[in-house]
């Protein structure tokens, strides 16, 4: 089975299960438009079953493996910048997250001289939003112990 | 034309005149940015605009669409990259300019030509919108739900390879945004969990699905060098002779204005389309074809002054009838909804003095682009340099903050990542964003369109007369049914191909 057949399989799969979900909604009203939605949906993602079935697509030209260890940990990062940004605020947990971005992703190419670098921008970058975002625009952003 | 005139003076104002030339430049560094899409830097602005007034926010936004069009030709006549589909056709003739030591004749070319096809498709713009927007003050709700669902036939077909997983992505988009409340009944749909509770507003929404695939991107072109970087020497005096050089280029610079604005009143077709066909159109026209393609500054021109053209008369039906002929376009839809401005003809009467101070202000966003992009030429190379460690981080953070500031929900963050890691993983098996936000956005007028008709037919004439009959409605099935035909014929023709190849 090609991949747009296998697609099609999990949206039209996606689609089963979402209608199923309908019967929660208390208002029966309420569930017709998402229901038009879910059939047309189904539909399409059948046509797409079939259509990845008949029809052979142009493969993909072999490249570079994916980096999934680097796609996990960026993915990790960010999840952790969020849960610091409500403790430590928007601005303290900014600057941590360029810094783990620059130093963690990066570590391959880090140099003594280029650590500096990314230390001194990190802090650059925050002090920018924090003029623009405080004040200039003087909008709320995530507060934290320090800010 | 006389309300443009009226409000003209408004884009002037000391406040708007900063917005716009700081739209201008950011447009133009963020364009140039390899690995930055204009989409996806329209959609970061949209929650900065929140705080700003309308006629201010959206004179920021066009001010950026404007200038990132314009900014991606510089990646391409430099490096070889275009900074956005709109500027392929420019680096076919830009970068071997460029490798030949004329880089900062071809960007003076590259700029002077989008103005002049910039101000050509503005008054295209001014010409036809308010006569269009008339006519939909026709449309009853049946008419209303096909628009919405025209725009989303259009966008899937534009925006895919596919025209079916083009049409998922928009159903998804309109499922998605019945999550929350209904608003008719007011009872939960689709609240899984409590960070549903509120549903998906429009900026998460619009930041997840263009930014956070973006940041993945980035992470895996990490450590990948551009090879194909040129030498930039700016010399001394060659302004003047540019200008006078590129203003004699009639026949390239008319048949790409003209072309561009043709391609950019049909929804869809976008900026890609014009550049390459112009380029085509004037390759031909040429008396020296076999000197395209290897530094022709006539090529830059037709180019650039298509994929400029387009700007104006790609808004002409999104203002008019909702239906963005764009990506970038559906962001700015976002962008007006999010100020309380509805496209149609109420935006030309109750919201006529920010409708046209936009209007007026993409005039002159034209004009300063063209001035701050030869200003900025010599810098250009500054951005392309920045590394994608730092974009990652930077464009993380703003996009944090773009979503939590708009209703100060952490929700909205968790919301905007979630749908932005799904949308990275979608577009890894041949989906897009843009059909996904289109139906977002355009969820709530096609379902409350959708159940007013309802209404309105089982009381009269039935649900099938009343959505399937009368010539409006008969109009926009059949431009829907030929959306849906023609991007079909597309994969058909390709799956010829792909079997003539061998495949």
């Amino acid at each position: 089975m090609g991949r747009d057949a296998c697609v099609g399989a999990v949206c039209l799969a996606g689609s089963g299960v979402l209608y199923c979900t309908l019967g929660l909604i208390e208002d029966e009203r309420a569930a017709i438009f998402p229901r038009v939605l879910i059939v047309a949906m189904a539909v399409l993602s059948a046509l797409l079953l079939v259509q990845g079935l008949l029809l052979k697509r142009k493969a993909a030209a072999p490249g570079r493996a994916y980096p999934w260890g680097r796609f996990f940990f960026l993915f990790g990062l960010i999840v952790a910048y969020f849960a610091l940004m409500e403790s430590l605020g928007f601005y303290v947990s900014a600057f941590l997250f360029f810094l783990a971005v620059a130093f963690i992703l990066g570590r391959a190419e880090l140099t003594g001289r280029k650590a500096g670098f990314r230390v001194l921008g990190s802090a650059i970058f925050v002090a920018v939003l924090y003029v623009l975002f405080n004040l200039i625009l003087v909008v709320q952003t995530p507060r934290g112990l320090l800010f | 034309m006389a309300e443009l005139i009226q409000y003209f003076p408004q884009a002037l104002t000391p406040m708007n005149l900063l917005v716009l030339v700081l739209g201008v430049i950011g447009g133009l560094f963020l364009g140039a940015t390899p690995g930055l899409s204009p989409t996806m830097a329209v959609a970061l602005l949209v929650p900065f605009t929140f705080y700003m007034a309308p006629d201010a926010g959206l004179i920021l936004l066009g001010a950026v669409y404007t200038a990132t069009v314009a900014g991606g030709a510089i990646s391409a006549i430099l490096i070889n990259i275009p900074g956005a589909p709109a500027n392929i056709a420019t680096l076919l003739d830009g970068y071997p300019m460029a490798q030949q030591g004329h880089s900062q004749r071809a960007l003076y070319i590259c700029f002077i030509s989008s103005l002049v096809g910039g101000l050509f498709g503005m008054l295209v713009m001014v010409l036809f919108t308010p006569p269009l927007a008339r006519i939909a003050l026709k449309f009853g709700p049946s008419e209303m739900f096909w628009i919405a669902i025209f725009g989303i036939t259009v966008m899937a077909g534009l925006a895919s390879g596919s025209i079916f997983k083009g049409l998922i992505g928009g159903m998804f988009g309109l499922l998605v945004s019945t999550i929350g409340y209904s608003p008719i009944l007011g009872v939960p749909r689709f609240v899984f969990l409590d960070v549903l509770t509120g549903g998906v507003a429009i900026v998460p929404a619009l930041i997840g699905l263009f930014a956070v695939p973006q940041i993945f991107s980035l992470m895996e072109g990490m450590g990948q060098r551009v090879v194909s970087q040129v030498e930039y020497k700016p010399r001394r005096g060659i302004l003047l002779k540019t200008i006078i050089e590129n203003l004699k280029m009639v026949k390239a610079l008319s048949i790409g204005s003209v072309v561009g604005s043709i391609i950019g009143v049909i929804p869809g077709a976008g900026g890609q389309v014009a550049g390459l066909i112009s380029y085509d159109q004037v390759r031909k026209f040429s008396k020296n074809p076999n000197s395209f393609g290897r530094g022709n500054p006539q090529g830059v021109a037709a180019a650039e002054s298509a994929n400029n053209a387009m700007v104006g008369p790609s808004l002409i039906p999104l203002l008019t009838l909702s239906v963005p002929g764009s990506p970038t376009a559906a962001v700015l839809l976002g962008g007006l909804l999010i100020h309380g401005l509805f496209p149609g003809p109420d935006l030309f009467r109750s919201h006529a003095d920010v409708t046209y101070t936009f209007i007026g202000s993409l005039v002159l966003a034209q004009v300063a682009m063209c001035v701050f992009g030869i200003m900025m030429s010599r810098y250009s190379y500054t951005v392309m340099r920045v590394p994608n460690l730092q974009m990652i981080a930077a464009v993380t953070i703003l996009a944090v903050y773009g979503t939590y500031s708009v209703q100060n929900s952490f929700d909205d963050v968790i919301v905007m990542f979630a749908l932005g890691t799904l949308m990275y993983l979608g577009r890894k098996v041949g989906f897009s964003g843009a059909p996904v936000v289109l139906g977002i956005i355009l969820g709530p007028i096609a379902e409350d369109n959708y159940l007013k008709g309802k209404m309105i037919a089982e009381t009269d004439v039935g649900l099938f007369s009343y959505f399937f009959t009368g010539s409006i409605n008969i109009i926009i099935i059949l431009l829907c049914a030929a959306s849906v035909a023609y991007s079909i014929f597309g994969e058909i023709k390709a799956q010829r191909k792909f079997k003539e190849a061998g495949g």
